[in-house]
């Protein structure tokens, strides 16, 4: 169970995935330039949308979606975020890592097999702007965290606040050890059990 | 019904997080803007997002492959803004309207909070050939962002569409540069019409001056080539204007791509007003089908939006695709049987037995 629990991040931080971002495939429709088309063209101009199915009603599929209500608006707390204030369980009560293991094709957790989300785009890196914050904070708990890793002598690697597989093995023993739930990441209870505050 | 928010424990985060959800490692992996999942057990998802732990409490058989979620610091919820299997993805860019439609479905709140930059990285992770829906409230209260959203994510993803539902009182002819452009070829504008009149239009949406408005703006998006698709939702306002309304899309506006006859919604203002505003059509179809008549007759494109195959006569009933959205869409114990289920869209998840169709039937 553990050894599945490791791989995936441990294949992930080793680099053993495609660095490269795929070009995102789909149909090159590039934009009339030059001349602006007169407005007879402009109506003509066939239009990346299919309404085919106006025409000849015989299949309405294709139609644009109903599109009302989307479900209500997006709950933003209005707060800045609270310190995170987890009372740790007794961990008496957690006698062992009770995550199973999802059930994806068996050879589907390596570059080379085709998953059947394979349709989904892998945007080039430069198109995906970081936004502010997250990074910097994810990487200054990192740190904190390898520090305190090292100090319980979990983790010889660097303070770098890179969680490497190293860093994921550490964390992954330091939790079997705790009676936490076994991931390899940066959980709450983790950040509990070092004391670790994440402002 | 099909969730669109989780419980979720979300990393120690302090901007909103977007994050594309994968049930496993592809080539092209993107560790800073997807998770990958761990395990699943009691019902709650173990991911893995750069090291950190996100956990989702989801139904175990249903699939988040692909998805793309958003999070907020301080929030346990995750709102899940394009699902992988879905053509029903629809940001809601604002809440803020300046018309107050008397069957509205998303009634308007006054409170904002600009996602643009969250809708920006969502649309960059949505499936292949994606069509966006983009909604609100009034998206085009804020338009230059807006019109900035369609061309960063065009720029990078071709591919998609985009369908910007909007009430059209905001276009001026300054935007025709734009919207003759790239936008042109992968926008189609959803836009209301209610009524043949400016009385009655403007009635119906509690604005006034917004049916004159509206046409103007009709005119700058006609000569932009710019796609459009009108929608009529029918109520007892304006089902005996139809046939009006049919003459006058087909005279004036008959560069539009398509006239969608919409049923209420029984939600926000369309449920509170239901006993009021409720047509039945499957006891008078009469008005609809002559309007459609004249419309069809005039080459104009026509559907029926959210109508149930048995609440329209037999003769129209291929003009009804199956438009009400996955994930709020019902059916009767009536439909179990029914021989037209496959291709009926059903019913609103809100929809109420009592208070409907007088007649729905088996087939």
């Amino acid at each position: 169970m553990k050894k599945a629990l490791f791989l995936i991040p441990s294949l992930l931080a080793a680099g053993f995935l495609a660095p490269k971002a795929e070009a995102v495939p789909g149909p090159s429709v590039e934009p009339q330039r030059g001349k602006a088309p007169s407005l007879f063209e402009r109506l003509r101009l066939n239009h990346l949308y299919t309404l085919a199915a106006h025409r000849s009603h015989s299949s309405h599929r294709s139609h644009a979606s109903h599109r009302s209500s989307s479900g209500g608006g997006y709950s933003v707390p209005r707060q800045s975020p609270p310190a995170r204030t987890y009372t740790p369980p007794p961990s008496t009560l957690y006698n062992s890592p009770s995550i199973v293991a999802p059930d994806p094709p068996t050879d589907s957790r390596n570059q080379s097999s085709t998953p059947p989300s394979s349709v989904l785009p892998s945007p080039p890196a430069a198109a995906l702007k970081t936004l502010p914050g997250n990074a910097e904070k994810f990487r200054k708990i990192a740190e904190e965290v390898q520090l305190a890793l090292l100090a319980y002598g979990y983790y010889t690697g660097k303070i770098d606040g890179v969680l490497g597989p190293e860093s994921k093995a550490a964390l992954s023993k330091m939790q079997a050890d705790y009676g936490l739930k076994v991931t390899g990441t940066i959980t709450p209870e983790v950040l509990d059990a070092l004391g670790i505050v994440a402002r | 019904m099909i969730p669109l928010r989780f419980r979720a424990e979300l990393p120690p985060i302090e901007e909103p997080l977007v994050v594309r959800l994968r049930d496993w490692l592809t080539g092209g992996f993107r560790s800073d803007r997807e998770a990958v999942l761990l395990g699943i057990a009691d019902g709650g998802r173990e991911y893995d997002f750069n090291g950190f732990s996100l956990r989702i409490e989801a139904d175990p058989d249903q699939s988040l492959d692909g998805d793309v979620v958003m999070g907020f610091p301080g929030s346990s919820v995750v709102h899940r803004l394009v699902r992988a299997g879905s053509s029903h993805n629809t940001f809601l860019i604002t809440e803020r309207c300046d018309q107050l439609c008397v069957m509205c479905s998303q009634p308007p709140k006054q409170a904002h909070r600009d996602l643009f930059p969250q809708f920006e990285q969502a649309a960059l992770l949505a499936p292949i050939d994606a069509t966006i829906g983009l909604s609100g409230g009034e998206p085009l209260l804020f338009k230059e962002q807006l019109f900035a959203l369609i061309d960063n994510v065009s720029k990078v993803r071709p591919d998609l569409r985009f369908h910007v539902l909007t009430n059209a009182q905001h276009f001026d002819s300054d935007d025709e540069a734009w919207l003759r452009g790239s936008a042109r070829e992968r926008i189609l504008w959803g836009i209301p019409l209610y009524a043949p009149g400016a009385a009655d239009h403007d009635a119906i949406v509690v604005k006034e001056g917004a049916f004159t408005r509206l046409f103007g703006s009709l005119a700058i998006l006609a000569r932009a080539g710019a796609m459009i698709e009108l929608r009529t939702v029918v109520t007892r306002r304006n089902a005996a204007l139809l046939p009006r309304l049919a003459r006058l899309i087909a005279t004036d506006l008959p560069f539009c791509a398509s006239w969608a006859l919409m049923q209420l919604e029984p939600i926000g203002y369309g449920r509170m007003n239901w006993n009021v505003l409720f047509h039945d059509s499957s006891v008078e179809f009469e008005p609809i089908a002559r309007a459609m008549n004249i419309a069809l007759a005039l080459d104009i494109d026509v559907a029926l939006y959210n109508f149930p195959l048995c609440t329209v006569p037999e003769e129209y009933r291929h003009y009804a695709p199956r438009t009400i959205s996955d994930w709020k869409q019902k059916y009767l114990e009536t439909c179990r049987q029914c021989s037209l289920k496959p291709s009926c869209g059903g019913f609103f998840e809100w929809y109420d037995p009592k208070r409907g169709f007088a007649r729905v039937s088996l087939t």
